[in-house]
């Protein structure tokens, strides 16, 4: 019997060790997979978070957006990242009046999925439907009217003029009017089922919350039928299982790499792999309003010394794995032509100063010993868990706080939570996300007292120690005018004076890496919505 | 022994309503609304009033608690999500059905290896065969899953490519995730095996057996065997339970669309319908599956068996 036993071990450990060398001989070439169920002729996309919506206006999810506003639906205007600014989608041609109020757009011959041929009904539907959604009030508020004038001709009108309504005809996508009065009138809430009610180049075949979606080429799409036939994506939240599925050969197309991970892609990639700077840019922001510590931070020097203690090559490399690029400026300038460049000198900037931040200490009016002991300047408040970008900024900040005479505490949590407590002024410093767009009048959102966005510090109070009427004047002079230098000028007034006001700094643009299979070519690399379109096979 | 039954069913109404109120008054204190999640940053106060308004998420507390309840009960409707504007049933009972299947898998597999295994390692004790799997078993109990999850991915999916990293699209699926759950629980079905094990070879009644010259594998298989799985029963009813609620780690890890890999995406975006109904789902397969081990146990144990006959009697 015992000798049975020791027969037995031996076998299952024989075995065991030839599984081992098995796996260490085993290849892992990037390509070379088995490449899941999907057909040689599916390109096969990770999806980090589950699609909520087949409809435009119910992506709450970027990675959503990502999908249904490029690849299923159109707006009268296009976005080119790769070199900044906008073209015409399914606008033809738009004249603007000289009054700058009404823009009257001229249609392609497109022709919706389900068949119908756009009209200038449908796009004025779209707008309409977006106006009475306050999801879209930041693109449609200085909107007066969308009327169709004829087949293909649309006119709006606005209430005011408004230079950054390029942005608005990017945003606002077109359905077919029939299929959306359709699923209405057949009680279905419209983008809970694959629907043919977009222009774009690719019709959604399957769609389930739980598993991902199927798309398949719109063989009529306007601009001529997409090269890639059938794209797969596959719902895998796990960062690690992405990249371990992305070396294994089964996807094709892998974006928002970890930056982690980026070492490991770059060896499986080789060539097929790319790493950009981010058009977002991370923030922290002071309330100078806030309570805490006799409101300390109500004063000029403490928060001055706060960004002069900030250090944003160490919170590069602990957030970004070193990727990210130190910012200075509102907007990436290279994206955006009217965004001021720090380059030019014409605006405050905060660098990392250890006798500055010191010395703003002392002008504050503290003494050695309390700076020695720490001077409290309350919490940092961000979004995510410690081992996100934001949870490690939060950390790396609070040590450079430390170094510098500064105590501060970090509290983390949910997004929606944290997010709600920034905008009623519930914190006393955060570090938050913003940008993401193309043109520079979003700047509104944080500076201006009627923003409808992310007004995190609040210029405009009775007792405001800071200039918020000029601050609202250049932000309403920066978008009644096209003139691209004017607008230059007025935008770097208007940065200069927010930085005077130390009150918001920007820390650095992350990096986005995107990986791609040896199967395919990418074209240019986007920053953050990439075309199916400009993908080919390459076999 | 009917009534035991029927009393344990019953008495689920009571679990489902006190669960609903627990959850309903957790989220009651999160901060943070639906409105401001899912219409996001750039919408003025008054939009995300009306939004929360038309969900009916600004009612009183325990107005809103009733009316869920009578949907729930007399109307078997969960609700709409928040998020994806769909049925709440129709959302998560697929994503169930695939938890219960690798829950189900991931229990037989560790029941299959770690009892077998506890029982021999128990008879043969101070062997090598008892040394090597303790020690195996206690290291594999304290791998975390994830860990676990990622070395079975590196090798059969990355290295060997036998096994798809990701998807349950075929039975080749299967394998990691239910490895990945099964291999701790396995091993923790071996520590407790063996332990019961070892209790009851000691006791005077096995003694008794030997001396009265029963065979040695009559002696384990009727009289040890039958007293030391009882607590391994419990024990696997738990892990079951455990699994049901949601092997989240594992779920996460081989994008396997389960329950609690739902109920967390959901949190981020405080879909109430969804977080509520799943963790009533998940509750009540609890309470059935402690229901069911409950019932083998009267079944198993004579003494509890003899204890409802005589009750009868």
């Amino acid at each position: 019997m015992k000798k049975n036993m020791k027969k037995l071990l031996a076998l299952v450990l024989v075995l065991a060790m030839a599984l081992t060398v098995f796996a260490g001989c085993g290849g892992g070439d990037s390509g070379s997979g088995s490449g899941g169920t999907a057909d040689d002729s599916t390109l096969r996309i990770r999806l980090r978070t589950a699609l909520q919506s087949a409809d435009w206006q119910q992506c709450a999810v970027f990675e959503s957006s990502q999908i249904i506003w490029v690849q299923v639906f159109e707006g009268l205007y296009g976005m080119d990242e790769a070199h900044g600014g906008y073209y015409n989608l399914l606008a033809k041609n738009i004249d603007v009046s000289e009054d700058g109020l009404t823009y009257t757009v001229d249609l392609v011959d497109a022709t919706f999925q389900n068949g119908d041929p756009l009209t200038a009904e449908d796009v004025a539907y779209s707008y309409g439907v977006a106006m009475e959604n306050p999801r879209f009030d930041y693109v449609t508020s200085m909107i007066n009217n969308v009327k169709a004038v004829d087949d293909k001709t649309v006119v709006i009108t606005l209430d005011y003029p408004y230079s950054a309504i390029s942005h608005t005809f990017w945003t606002i996508k077109v359905y077919s009017k029939r299929e959306y009065e359709e699923a209405k009138a057949n009680g279905v809430e419209f983008g809970t089922v694959p629907h043919t009610a977009g222009t774009g180049p690719y019709i959604i075949t399957e769609y389930d919350v739980s598993a991902g979606l199927k798309l398949k080429a719109y063989e009529n799409y306007w601009k001529g039928a997409p090269d890639i036939k059938n794209v797969e994506y596959r719902l895998i939240t796990e960062d690690s299982a992405a990249v371990i599925a992305y070396e294994n050969g089964e996807l094709d197309y892998l974006t928002n790499v970890p930056l982690s991970d980026w070492d490991n892609i770059k060896k499986a990639a080789g060539d097929n792999c790319e790493l950009i700077k981010n058009n977002d840019v991370l923030f922290v922001g002071i309330n100078w309003a806030s309570p805490t510590n006799n409101n300390i931070l109500g004063n000029q020097k403490v928060r001055e010394a706060i960004f002069y203690a900030v250090n944003k090559a160490n919170i590069i490399k602990a957030a970004t794995s070193d990727y990210g690029t130190p910012a200075y400026e509102y907007m990436p300038s290279e994206y955006v032509a009217t965004s001021p460049k720090v380059s030019d000198g014409k605006f405050k900037t905060f660098d990392y100063d250890k006798d500055a931040c010191h010395q703003a200490l002392l002008d504050a009016g503290y003494t050695e010993d309390e700076i020695k002991a720490g001077i409290d300047v309350g919490t940092i408040l961000t979004y995510g868990t410690e081992t996100s970008e934001k949870g490690k900024a939060a950390v790396v900040l609070q040590a450079c706080l430390a170094e510098n005479g500064m105590k501060a505490q970090v509290e983390l949590g949910e997004s929606a939570p944290i997010t709600a407590r920034m905008y009623d002024q519930d914190y006393d410093i955060a570090i938050y996300y913003d940008s993401g767009n193309y043109d520079y009048n979003n700047i509104r959102q944080q500076l201006h007292s009627e923003s409808k966005g992310m007004y995190i510090i609040r210029y405009k109070a009775d007792n405001s120690p800071f200039n918020w009427q000029r601050m609202e004047e250049l932000i309403t002079m920066g978008v009644s005018t096209a003139d691209e230098k004017e607008r230059y000028d007025i935008y770097t007034e208007l940065w200069n004076m927010t930085m005077e006001t130390a009150t918001i700094l920007p820390l650095y643009h992350s990096a986005l890496g995107v990986a791609w299979s040896d199967r395919i070519d990418i074209g240019d690399v986007n920053p953050s919505f990439y075309h199916i379109t400009d993908f080919s096979w390459t076999e | 022994m009917h009534k035991y039954v029927i009393k344990r069913i019953l008495f689920l109404i009571p679990t489902i309503i006190g669960v609903t109120l627990i959850i309903y008054f957790v989220m009651n204190l999160t901060p943070g609304d639906p409105g401001r999640a899912i219409l996001g940053t750039g919408v003025p106060q008054e939009a995300i009033d009306a939004y929360n308004h038309n969900l009916g998420y600004d009612l009183p507390f325990f107005q809103k608690f009733l009316n869920y309840l009578y949907n729930m009960f007399i109307n078997h409707d969960f609700g709409i999500s928040y998020v994806t504007k769909q049925s709440v049933f129709a959302e998560i009972w697929p994503r169930y059905m695939v938890t219960l299947k690798l829950a189900f898998i991931g229990v037989v597999i560790s029941a299959l290896l770690g009892i077998p295994l506890g029982i021999y390692s128990a008879v043969k004790q101070y062997s090598l065969m008892d040394t090597i799997p303790s020690l195996v078993s206690f290291f594999l109990a304290a791998v975390p899953t994830f860990v676990l999850g990622l070395v079975l991915l590196y090798f059969f999916s990355l290295k060997l490519n036998w096994l798809p990293s990701y998807g349950l699209e075929s039975w080749k699926g299967y394998i990691m995730p239910a490895l990945a759950i099964s291999i701790p629980t396995a091993a923790q079905n071996f520590r407790f095996t063996k332990s019961s094990m070892l209790e009851a070879i000691r006791q005077d009644y096995v003694r008794t057996a030997r001396a009265k010259g029963a065979p040695e594998s009559a002696v384990i298989w009727k009289h040890v065997l039958k007293n030391a799985l009882l607590p391994v029963i419990t024990q696997i009813g738990m892990s079951l339970g455990m699994l049901l609620c949601g092997a989240v780690v594992a779920e996460q890890l081989f994008s396997v669309q389960g329950i609690g890999s739902l109920i967390v995406e959901r949190i981020t975006f405080k879909d109430e319908p969804i977080i509520i109904a799943g963790t009533i789902l998940i509750s009540i397969c609890f309470t059935v599956v402690m229901l069911i081990v409950d019932i083998i146990y009267a079944f198993i144990d004579p003494r509890i068996r003899a204890k409802y006959t005589k009750a009868r009697g």
